[in-house]
């Protein structure tokens, strides 16, 4: 890495920028006092949980509480997100009208309505009919929104897929479905994991939006501290690195996949 | 055991143009037999191989292998593919996986063979078409004449009694053509049934039992490769010879 006349500007030109924020946001702005020493109370703390509840020890506060429901709520629509993309991603290519039809209507469905009006549906019209809980209904909201996006990543992983590749496992006997689960899929996949990563990291951001219907994720508990405390800045500020923690380790985690399949090429 | 009788195939192009590929075709090829097709690009010869294992579908016609229909109501295409090895112009190697897992991927799923003795039939294979050094390279650290031999073995892992190769050399360096070639060579001598697809006329005639020359979906002319160099007869076949060598 060189330094040259550019970065000197870039840097310049960053600098000036920074003191411009400080100066109107923070100087001119607001007098604000700032209490960090409270943050941490709400990610762990020593003590009982009620007062008639004797045992002490380190418990969960109520971030960290947001934190772990926001991880299961994604990883659970990472999981299902991938099983429906599959399957739709497999559909839309079907040589049956029907089936193309279907996952064509589902896709275009879901992909030009809100997130945040389908988890409406699916928690209070759905949900009311099945008796779904606010976490069935969330998740299940959040998989079928993932599913639209993955499964057209999926079709475009298998058509970039050469012909060939079909033509000659066919050609050695197998069916159309042991050829794409040994030969296609495994290839339109490792092809795919970039826009995949970016689809479930915004899926993890996402998730802030089952909020709305009361499920106690990291963006509602971050609410409710900051309705509770008035310590609106130290909780966003918490509340986004958190996010960023689970976003930047699946990109990290993704790119280190990458690595280990690209052995092949 | 292989009957084509009156096949018909057209297709049509992107601009809508109609192609036809296969027009009133009907050929006989024999158990043991190697034949070879060749012909201008276009005349039919690729599509003709491809109809065999129903990569593509005639439009009307019958085609039997072993007596039985392929394009009958009640067949597995699967197990008529099972028996007729196809070997392609770009090799088609599966990128993922070594040049074992190729050979052996089919073995184990379609014909359900263990793994240890999938293994024991593809080391003798590549044995063979003398790669077993590469066995556990990925296909791109091969050259084009290796991975084709690699194709070659994976076909064979299946113990097709028909081979098909749809211009197996053609998109391989000059240097490397014969080492393919000499695998197939090695192949037609032990008396297997091949359908070849090609423009090595010196293949043709070191191994072939029949030459059959097409064009615009038709049979031209047919006869063994010495007739071909010696007194070709008709005029589109002359002319087409006299390009190719």
């Amino acid at each position: 890495m060189t330094f040259n006349k550019r970065s000197l500007i870039t840097l310049a030109v960053l600098a000036i920028l920074v003191t411009a924020a400080y100066y109107f946001l923070i100087r001119r702005g607001i007098t604000y006092i700032w209490h960090w020493e409270k943050v941490p109370e709400m990610l762990f703390y020593i003590g009982s949980k009620s007062a008639d509840d004797p045992v002490v020890r380190l418990r969960m506060g109520v971030l960290m509480m947001g934190f772990v429901l926001t991880l299961k709520i994604s990883v659970l629509a990472t999981f299902f997100g991938i099983i429906i993309g599959t399957v739709v991603g497999i559909a839309r290519l079907s040589k049956e009208p029907v089936t193309r039809g279907l996952s064509l209507a589902y896709v275009e469905l879901i992909r030009n309505t809100p997130l945040l009006v389908q988890i409406f549906m699916i928690y209070f019209f759905v949900g009311s009919i099945l008796r779904l809980s606010a976490f069935v209904a969330g998740t299940a909201g959040l998989s079928i929104f993932a599913g639209a996006y993955v499964g057209e990543i999926v079709r475009s992983g298998i058509q970039s897929i050469h012909k060939g590749q079909m033509e000659a496992a066919r050609s050695l006997g197998m069916s159309y479905a042991q050829a794409m689960r040994y030969v296609i899929l495994p290839q339109a996949f490792k092809r795919i994991i970039p826009p995949l990563a970016g689809q479930f990291i915004s899926l993890i951001k996402d998730s802030s939006l089952v909020s709305v219907i009361a499920l106690a994720d990291l963006t509602f508990q971050g609410q409710q501290a900051v309705a509770r405390s008035y310590y609106t800045f130290e909780i966003w500020f918490t509340v986004a690195f958190l996010y960023l923690i689970m976003t930047f380790s699946l990109s990290m985690a993704t790119q280190f996949v990458e690595r280990r399949l690209s052995i092949s090429d | 055991m292989i009957k084509v009788k009156n096949a018909f195939k057209t297709f049509r192009t992107h601009d809508r143009r109609e192609v036809k590929a296969l027009v009133d075709f009907s050929v006989h090829i024999k158990k043991g037999e190697v034949v070879v097709f060749i012909g201008p690009s276009g005349s039919g010869k690729s599509t003709f191989l491809r109809c065999l294992n129903r990569l593509e579908e005639i439009d009307s016609g019958q085609i039997f292998i072993n007596d039985v229909d392929i394009y009958g109501k009640k067949v597995n295409i699967n197990k008529v593919r099972e028996e007729i090895g196809m070997v392609f112009q770009l090799f088609n190697l599966f990128p993922h996986k070594t040049v074992m897992e190729n050979v052996i991927l089919a073995q184990q799923i379609v014909r359900k063979r263990r793994r240890s003795e999938a293994i024991e039939i593809a080391k003798d294979l590549l044995h063979k078409v003398n790669i077993l050094e590469k066995e556990s390279n990925y296909p791109s650290q091969l050259s084009g004449g290796q991975q084709q031999r690699v194709a070659i073995a994976r076909a064979l892992a299946m113990h097709p009694k028909i081979m098909m190769f749809d211009e197996a050399t053609s998109a391989l360096d000059p240097e490397m053509i014969g080492e393919v070639l000499d695998v197939m060579k090695k192949l037609a001598k032990e008396g297997m049934t091949m359908v070849v697809v090609t423009h090595e006329m010196g293949f043709a005639r070191e191994v072939s039992d029949r030459v059959v020359f097409m064009d615009s979906g038709q049979i031209i002319e047919e006869g063994t490769a010495e007739h071909f160099f010696t007194n070709p007869i008709h005029d589109r076949t002359k002319l087409f010879l006299s390009q190719i060598l």
